[in-house]
């Protein structure tokens, strides 16, 4: 009982703490790689404070319910990643923020808001197959959607899912909004669209969509963690490699359009998933 | 007499009563409505007084002194009879061949055929027959209330100079009562016979308004219907080849046969009528020409329970094929289904179309799971089939409110609808909710038959799609509900009373069923595996759990419980927020979503959803995924050969 209170905190603790800190981490490498030096590690937090600090103002009070709505889900994913949970279930927990978020998007009527909502459908439509496959490429080497199960495995899966982790990999920069799928909002000030999906979110239910965001990049790198479970080190330098190579994508790329987006990540990530999966059934 | 024999023929016999006194009686809208909330009620009861009693076999010789065989064979006749002088009426000759055909070859099957004695226990009622009956009895019941109003309305917009409500009514009774017959009967003949009478029922009340479009709709129904009938009865005279026998149950318990040519030939013929009736790809135009009839005519007939009966037949037959390849081709053919509606769901902005296509895309995961057939895409499908008549009946009925009170099905025109009818609303959003989001049990369903379907490479790839684009057409409809500028007061629109008790009691049962979930299996579902499968999950700290997987369903309805009271108090708390007008580059006027535009005039700043139909479109689609669900047929019947 205690144990599972404790994974709890552990959980809610770890989603704002650790996303803010690779949310600091990533502007300051971004900005290395653009000749600047970048904000402190802790400026995320920062600006969430500050936001947190403001009056509420909103367009339509639906958008509290939603941006509560997605916090909620996102967290309550991370909180059954920690617990250990079914795989799939923690899948469709986090797809209900994503929803949410969506929803409260499109409460506005503001056009810019409206568009990088369904543009956010897009990337729903763009990763979430993919997520699933990667789940069950899971499932058939260990036989088993638990988490417990799956950590317990005694070999690194990378050597068995190599595809998989590149198709995890478009998911997870569609997810980090990440050039060149950073087509309904992103944090950089290339948005034709003002701030897209989060335009009319202000103040502290901007806040709440930015810590919600971090509870879903944590959730999401521990899915990474998953490929090298067997030792500590592998993990962190899969993790470390990983979102260095997310960075780096994002500042060799421009933003694509929805069209490209679709057929490419389902073209590639589809066909690297059937590879994968046929070698897993097979073999 | 036995009290549950008394109860079947309540259940079939007190819709049938009902209906011949409406069409007497029901000129009068008191005695009308009057009888209808009887009947329902009779229903309601019945059906939960059966709940305790199953399962059970009877054995039904006699009828009120006569044989009752004979009975059902004559009346059979005259149905088909029926179903000749409309094919006569409307110069089909389709409808005229077919029948004709139906009506040879029955003849033929009883009285050439048919050498030994029929099956004397004709009544079987476990706990699927069960389920089906409940769902028909009370989520029919519930929608013949609703219609009570809805029509009323319906006759006073169309401007209808003799009332029809009588043989309306009459129509939609006589269908409940068929329905329950199909269920609780074991007999092939009989069994026909009520699926004869569906599809009757489904063709006089699409063609209820007597437009030219609801009258070429309904010819069009009931041409392919009665390509399912025919496949039916082809699939009866197998089976009695095969197995010597027409009752259900003998036939299926045939083990040795399995793997027979003849008798797989029959099952795969069975299926082949199923998925008429549940209007899988090709055969879908049916349902959504359907969708011109009256709006409970759709929820009835083509969300909760006729199209259920394709499923129905489909889980029945399942332990006959275990293992074979028609099994397999049943799978990857609902698969197929479940992503070709989903992506022609995306497409639509008609309300009815997304509903209607969604119906077909869950049906097929229904079947992908019945071919899976294992217990645990066995026990995924009974889940579906109940959460999804009660969710998907009660959206049928939301829209059929919109659409009387906006005077449109599209969904452009539900823009802001939460600021018209925010009560009307706020059911339509909770409804799209249960049907995408955990912990409810469409949900909770679709999670099973993931998790079973993962061994099965082109099942799973299919239904990962599908699942993608399902959750795309249902968000942005949601979405576009509350798409409004205004952040008023909630004032609960008027509407009629029986509208508010067929939405209220639909909303609050889905989500009860919800959390019902585990006991729902334990008491429904669990004692059906038996035979080819073994109970799959067990019921484990408040949630379903097997060797692989885990679903939390009353931790996980406790958390949401908790996560939604914290979004409600957010939400009470944004009323005193400052409202602000949207973003609109900060050149609004005064008025929401009006902008400065050229020479200071104003311009409304206007947005409209994503349909992608250059992508998901009818147009490009439709031939396709007709093609693609031919060949699967053919897969389907080579396969059994």
């Amino acid at each position: 009982m205690t144990e599972t209170a404790v994974m709890i905190l552990c959980g809610l603790i770890a989603g704002p703490v650790v996303g803010g800190l690779v949310s600091g981490l990533d502007r300051i490498l971004t900005a290395r790689m653009q000749s600047r030096i970048g904000p402190p590690v802790l400026q995320p937090f920062f600006d969430v404070v500050k936001l947190l600090a403001k009056e509420p103002l909103v367009v339509n009070v639906w958008q509290a319910f939603c941006a509560y709505c997605y916090i909620a889900a996102a967290s309550i994913a991370l909180v059954l990643f920690f617990l250990q949970s079914d795989l799939l279930l923690i899948f469709f927990v986090q797809a209900v923020g994503a929803v949410f978020l969506v929803v409260g998007a499109l409460s506005s009527t503001s056009p810019y808001s409206q568009i990088g909502a369904h543009r956010e459908l897009l990337q729903i439509l763009s990763y979430e197959p993919l997520l699933v496959l990667v789940v069950v490429g899971f499932y058939l080497e260990t036989g088993s959607f638990k988490l417990t199960d799956i950590y317990a495995w005694p070999h690194p899966m990378l050597l068995k899912l190599p595809f998989l982790f590149i198709v995890l990999g478009y998911a997870l920069t569609i997810k980090l909004r990440k050039s060149p799928f950073d087509l309904s909002t992103c944090h950089h000030a290339h948005q034709e669209l003002v701030k897209g999906l989060l335009t009319d979110y202000s103040g502290p239910l901007l806040a709440l969509t930015e810590i919600g965001h971090w509870f879903e990049v944590v959730l999401l790198l521990g899915v990474c963690t998953l490929f090298w479970a067997t030792s500590w080190i592998g993990m962190a330098i899969l993790l470390a490699v990983t979102y260095f190579l997310e960075v780096l994508v994002d500042n060799i790329t421009s933003r694509m359009n929805w069209r490209w987006m679709l057929s490419y990540v389902w073209g590639v990530g589809l066909t690297l998933s059937l590879v994968n999966l046929i070698w897993l059934h097979q073999g | 007499m036995d009290m549950r024999a008394v109860l079947t023929v309540i259940l079939v016999m007190a819709p049938f009563g009902g209906a011949l006194l409406c069409a007497v009686l029901g000129a009068s809208k008191a005695i009308r409505s009057a009888i209808v909330l009887v009947t329902g009620i009779v229903l309601i009861v019945s059906a939960l007084m059966l709940a305790p009693l199953v399962p059970f076999r009877l054995s039904a010789a006699t009828f009120l002194g006569a044989d009752l065989h004979r009975i059902i064979q004559v009346a059979d006749a005259a149905l088909l009879l029926i179903i000749l002088y409309y094919g006569f009426k409307h110069r089909h000759l389709t409808i005229i061949f077919l029948a004709a055909l139906q009506l040879g070859l029955t003849i033929y099957l009883e009285e050439f055929l048919v050498k030994s004695p029929p099956p004397v226990e004709r009544i079987f009622c476990d706990q699927l027959s069960l389920m089906m009956v409940l769902i028909i009895s009370i989520v029919g019941s519930i929608i013949c209330y609703q219609a009570i109003p809805y029509m009323e309305n319906h006759e006073h917009h169309y401007q209808v100079m003799r009332s029809r409500q009588p043989r309306f009514f009459f129509v939609m009774l006589l269908f409940l009562g068929g329905m329950n017959g199909l269920v609780l009967f074991d007999d092939l003949v009989f069994i026909y016979f009520f699926f004869e009478v569906t599809t009757l029922c489904s063709f006089l009340l699409i063609g209820h308004d007597r437009t030219t479009i609801a009258t070429r709709n309904a010819l069009r129904a009931l041409w392919m219907n009665s390509v399912g009938g025919a496949a039916f009865i082809l699939g009866m005279i197998a089976a009695y080849k095969a197995t010597g026998s027409l009752g259900l149950q003998e036939v299926l318990v045939a083990p040795w046969l399995a793997g027979a040519g003849v008798y797989l030939l029959a099952l795969a013929l069975l299926c082949l009528a199923a998925f008429v009736k549940a209007a899988q790809f090709p055969f879908q135009s049916w349902l959504l020409g359907a969708m011109v009839a009256p709006t409970p005519v759709s929820a009835l007939l083509h969300s909760s329970t006729m199209v259920k009966v394709g499923v129905y037949m489909a889980l029945r037959l399942a332990p006959g094929f275990t293992g074979t390849l028609l099994s397999q081709s049943v799978a990857v053919f609902g698969a197929f289904s479940f992503l070709a509606g989903a992506a022609l769901a995306v497409g639509q902005s008609n309300g009815k179309k997304v509903l209607a296509y969604s119906t077909i895309s869950n049906l097929g995961l229904i079947f992908a799971c019945t071919g899976l057939n294992t217990a645990e895409s066995m026990t995924a499908a009974m889940l579906l089939l109940a959460f999804h008549a009660v969710v998907k009946a009660m959206l049928f009925l939301s829209v059929g409110a919109i659409e009387q009170h906006i005077a449109s099905r599209d969904i452009e025109d539900m823009r802001g609808l939460y600021s018209v009818m925010p009560l009307t609303a706020l059911i339509t959003v909770s409804g799209v909710v249960m049907m995408i989001m955990p912990p409810f049990g469409v949900l909770l369903s679709k999670w099973m038959a993931m998790e079973a379907a993962a061994q099965n490479l082109y099942v799973i790839v299919m239904i990962a799609l599908g699942s993608a684009l399902t959750v795309i057409y249902w968000a942005r409809w949601a979405g576009t509900l509350m798409s409004d500028p205004f952040a008023g007061r909630f004032r609960p629109e008027h509407q009629p009373v029986l509208t508010w008790l067929a939405l209220g009691p639909l909303c609050i049962g889905a989500a009860l069923l919800s959390v019902g979930a585990p006991w729902l299996y334990l008491n429904m579902i669990a004692p059906m595996m038996m035979g080819p499968y073994s109970p799959a999950y067990a019921f484990k700290a408040g949630g379903l759990e097997n060797a692989y997987g885990t679903f939390a369903i009353i931790p996980l309805s406790v958390v949401a419980m908790l996560g939604l009271i914290v979004a409600a108090v957010a939400l009470k708390r944004a009323f005193r927020a400052k409202i602000v007008s949207p973003y609109l580059s900060g050149i609004q006027t005064g008025e929401p979503s009006m902008f400065r535009g050229p020479m200071n005039q104003p311009v409304k700043a206007e947005a409209k959803n994503y349909y992608l139909d250059t992508i998901f479109g009818e147009a490009r689609l439709t031939d396709w995924v007709n093609l693609g669900g031919g060949i699967l047929l053919t897969l389907i019947l080579g396969g059994a050969l």
